[in-house]
């Protein structure tokens, strides 16, 4: 195989290159399927993913493939660069990370980030700031929530 | 941040928001999740999120047990409206725990779960299909066992379908029953013989469905002499359903 055939570039949604190994693109189903197809050449346009997310996005598959290739580094370590990987994100990159992740196709990348959320986000109060979702309950819901949830004073 | 970067979690499509609240506990859904919005409210009200019913973070933070678990247990149960595969309560001072129509149920796994439950005094193991086995393992780790339930569909051909191990890992290993439900059990008279031999603290038993027990001479003198309140196997079974609890 030429070097050439081993390469692949990821064109973003705002027109950013990436070259990458071929290995380290096929971790996504979705560049897996149009691939296979044949119907794309060796420049892959990522309609619905930004260059800034893209490129972390990249960073993810390709300390998950070298690791998948050689075994030189322990799941443990693996855990722990994950963690890093996700822990300082804010909501607005989490979000963009969650969505490239889906639209990708990359379960283990869609599986961390989700739970990056779930462990960030416990309160009502952080759901909705950290999050940035608003309320939208009519005074009447609210009412039957709060009836629904006695559970911890009618015992 | 720029206004287009602050994104909506509301707008994430429902099975992503639903892979994230996947994630929560039950407690953490109920208590929170299920009160952020309309959409989440919808999603936390699927049946399809509580097909594994996780009742961790069970502890307030002083350590001790947050107040109504069970009611909130009993209602993550209710919404999976009868679709649950498995739930998982970390608390160890379960007492009761009632198992009914659990088909995928496995050995392996009831006696895993019985390790965890050092105080469980009563339990309920229904219209599953669980070998004597089982049994003999929640006898041995649970001699403080008060309550067994261990009803059945019943048989349709009785003297051709006899089987008294299940009667005979319970008098070996429950010595302090004190209410026993048979619905529909194979067991003969020996196997009734041998419950009443080891099990002294008997008050009530449900034999109804038993077919292959007589309850004369003998046996009905120690059942009725010992034994305050026994149904019978030609009782009406509509007295009490397969849902409802022995008098306690």
């Amino acid at each position: 195989m030429s070097k050439s055939e081993k390469k692949i570039v990821l064109k973003s949604l705002d027109n950013e290159a990436f070259e990458v190994e071929k290995a380290v693109a096929l971790q996504s189903q979705t560049i897996w399927v149009m691939c296979e197809d044949k119907c794309v050449g060796n420049e892959i346009p990522l309609e619905n993913v930004t260059g800034q997310i893209l490129a972390k996005v990249i960073d993810y598959c390709k300390k998950h493939a070298v690791v998948d290739g050689d075994g030189d580094e322990s799941s443990e370590e693996l855990k722990n660069w994950d963690t890093e990987f996700t822990k300082n994100m804010d909501q607005s990159t989490l979000f963009n990370m969650i969505l490239a992740a889906n639209y990708l196709n990359i379960k283990s990348l869609l599986n961390l980030t989700c739970q990056a959320v779930a462990d960030k986000t416990k309160t009502i109060d952080e759901f909705h700031t950290f999050l940035n979702i608003e309320n939208n309950f009519t005074p009447e819901e609210e009412a039957q929530i709060c009836q629904e949830n006695l559970w911890a004073f009618d015992d | 941040m720029k206004e287009a970067e602050c994104r909506n979690w509301a707008e994430v499509p429902p099975e992503l928001t639903s892979s994230i609240l996947h994630r929560l506990g039950a407690i953490e859904i109920l208590e929170n999740a299920q009160k952020v919005c309309r959409s989440w409210r919808r999603i936390c009200k699927d049946p399809s999120m509580w097909r594994k019913i996780d009742m961790r973070n069970d502890l307030d933070v002083f350590g001790n047990l947050k107040p109504g678990l069970e009611k909130m247990c009993r209602h993550a149960v209710d919404r999976s409206q009868g679709g649950l595969l498995e739930i998982e309560i970390c608390s160890s001072n379960l007492r009761r725990l009632k198992l009914a129509l659990c088909y995928p149920i496995t050995e392996d796994g009831f006696a895993k779960a019985f390790v965890k439950l050092p105080l469980l005094e009563n339990l309920e193991v229904s219209y599953c299909s669980l070998s004597e086995e089982p049994l003999k393992v929640a006898g041995k780790s649970r001699p403080n066992l008060k309550t067994l339930k261990l009803n059945s569909v019943g048989y349709r051909r009785p003297g051709n379908e006899s089987d008294d191990e299940e009667a005979l890992a319970i008098a070996a290993t429950m010595p302090r029953l004190r209410h026993l439900q048979l619905f529909g059990n194979r067991l003969t008279d020996a196997g009734l013989n041998a419950i009443l031999d080891n099990c002294p603290d008997l008050e009530h038993l449900d034999l109804r469905h038993c077919f292959n027990v007589n309850l004369v001479a003998e046996v009905e003198k120690r059942c009725s002499e010992r034994i305050k309140v026994v149904r019978r196997p030609h009782d009406s079974p509509h007295v009490i359903s397969c849902w409802s609890q022995l008098p306690l």
